[in-house]
């Protein structure tokens, strides 16, 4: 249990650091902002209970939101990332299920199931992101493409990070 | 109790995603000016939607009352026709080209928006520049005293009610003639004060209080509303309650009243000040 707690600490400060020091810094062309912290989310036990990963994912968002000073938003990302995560699971289960001590990661389920995982969660977290930011539907189509490319370009991040944590 | 539990025990999810969502947008709504404004102008046009929908069922449900004040009115100006021996043609007539011989003329309006319960109370009517309404014009609601426009665009109007710690009404005492200032205390909207009436006059309660004309805005003899008590206030002028004829809760349908010499009266009378 402290162990676990201990290495999640580790892979959030980890991607926190990374967060703020390397992908905050990507302005490609104003429409790609990657948040590949989101990874952390997506690696939460998977019998972790509902209401601690509701929690959880908001004090990650939050902990985000303090060191970009920015309250509030990433948080609301996170928490609606950790809300639609259940029932995510749940819709592209593979044929044996889940294993309760495996890790949710690409190297104990494959890359083709580990790929439309992360999509779909990126793609929730970076849409309620981008529309907090935004806070109106003017512009709709230009934000939903900021969306789009943004989800595309964290979604190869977090691809590459978990090749990285395969080979380690 | 135990229902409660059970709802809560079943959708904990949903509930504790709500509130950590509405915490988020608090968040940040309190740090950023920008959100903050989006967020109230979201607001306030459900809020102003809403209103809408409630000030016109309001209106509906008054409906029949508002009919049997226009019916009474209509019977009165039908008695006063007779009365002068016109006929029915030659109304309409000056209505249609509102003779030039007449110094008042009568808009009909609509009270759109209203408040009671300030110190500082103002309502809007839905007729404007457009419709000949224009600022220091009086405004009556159904036979009695409602307020004098203060501002009027193209549409609307704002009026000052008696109702107004600042509103001033020059009227008098209909059974001895004598006149005073009328002004609103600010405490109770039924009432009003009327000031400068001296001692030694008699008064009793129940006696009408109408309008002198003297501002050129009001015609005289228009109803403001009857004394309920009065007492004498250490000087020689009697402080007087005077309960309003209008009830400005209820206030649905109004009639502005233009002067049309006023500004000839207004010139006239300031070569002497």
């Amino acid at each position: 249990m402290i162990n676990q707690l201990l290495r999640y600490t580790i892979i959030y400060t980890v991607l926190l650091l990374l967060q703020i020091f390397l992908f905050n810094n990507i302005q490609f062309s104003g429409y790609v902002n990657p948040y590949v912290y989101i990874l952390f989310v997506l690696l939460l036990p998977f019998n972790i209970s509902d209401w601690l990963l509701l929690i959880i994912s908001f004090l990650a968002g939050f902990l985000m939101d303090i060191s970009t000073g920015t309250p509030g938003m990433h948080a609301g990302a996170t928490v609606a990332a950790g809300f639609v995560r259940p029932y995510i699971l749940r819709a592209i289960s593979p044929r044996d299920g889940y294993l309760p001590d495996k890790e949710l990661s690409m190297a104990e389920y494959g890359f083709n199931w580990f790929f439309f995982y992360a999509l779909l969660v990126v793609a929730v977290h970076h849409l309620v992101l981008f529309y907090l930011e935004i806070f109106s539907f003017e512009g709709f189509f230009r934000t939903f493409l900021k969306v789009i490319f943004s989800t595309v370009f964290t979604v190869i991040f977090i691809i590459f990070a978990e090749y990285f944590r395969k080979g380690r | 109790m135990r229902n409660l539990l059970l709802f809560i025990e079943k959708y904990n999810r949903i509930i504790l995603f709500i509130i950590l969502e509405s915490v988020a947008v608090y968040l940040i709504s309190n740090s950023y000016q920008y959100h903050n404004t989006q967020l109230i102008k979201g607001v306030r046009k459900l809020t102003l939607t809403w209103e809408g929908v409630i000030t016109d069922v309001k209106n509906y449900l008054r409906i029949k009352n508002i009919n049997n004040e226009l019916q009474a009115e209509n019977a009165i100006l039908w008695n006063l026709i007779e009365k002068y021996g016109l006929t029915t043609d030659s109304v309409l007539a000056q209505v249609n080209d509102t003779f030039p011989g007449a110094q008042f003329e009568i808009i009909p309006a609509y009270v759109v928006n209203n408040s009671v319960n300030k110190i500082k109370n103002y309502f809007t009517i839905d007729r404007g520049k457009k419709n000949g309404v224009d600022v220091n014009m009086a405004v009556i609601g159904y036979r009695s005293v409602a307020g004098i426009t203060v501002a009027s665009s193209d549409n609307y109007s704002i009026v000052m009610p008696v109702i107004n710690t600042d509103f001033r009404l020059s009227s008098r005492i209909k059974s001895n003639e004598y006149f005073g200032s009328l002004n609103w205390d600010g405490r109770d909207c039924r009432y009003a004060v009327l000031y400068d009436i001296p001692q030694h006059v008699p008064i009793n309660e129940g006696d009408t209080v109408v309008t002198t004309g003297y501002s050129a805005i009001f015609p005289a003899g228009i109803m403001v509303g009857t004394i309920s008590d009065f007492k004498k206030s250490g000087s020689d002028f009697y402080t007087i309650r005077v309960h309003l004829a209008t009830d400005f809760r209820k206030l649905t349908y109004v009639k502005v009243i233009k002067n049309r010499r006023q500004q000839e009266q207004l010139n006239l009378e300031k070569k002497f000040q």
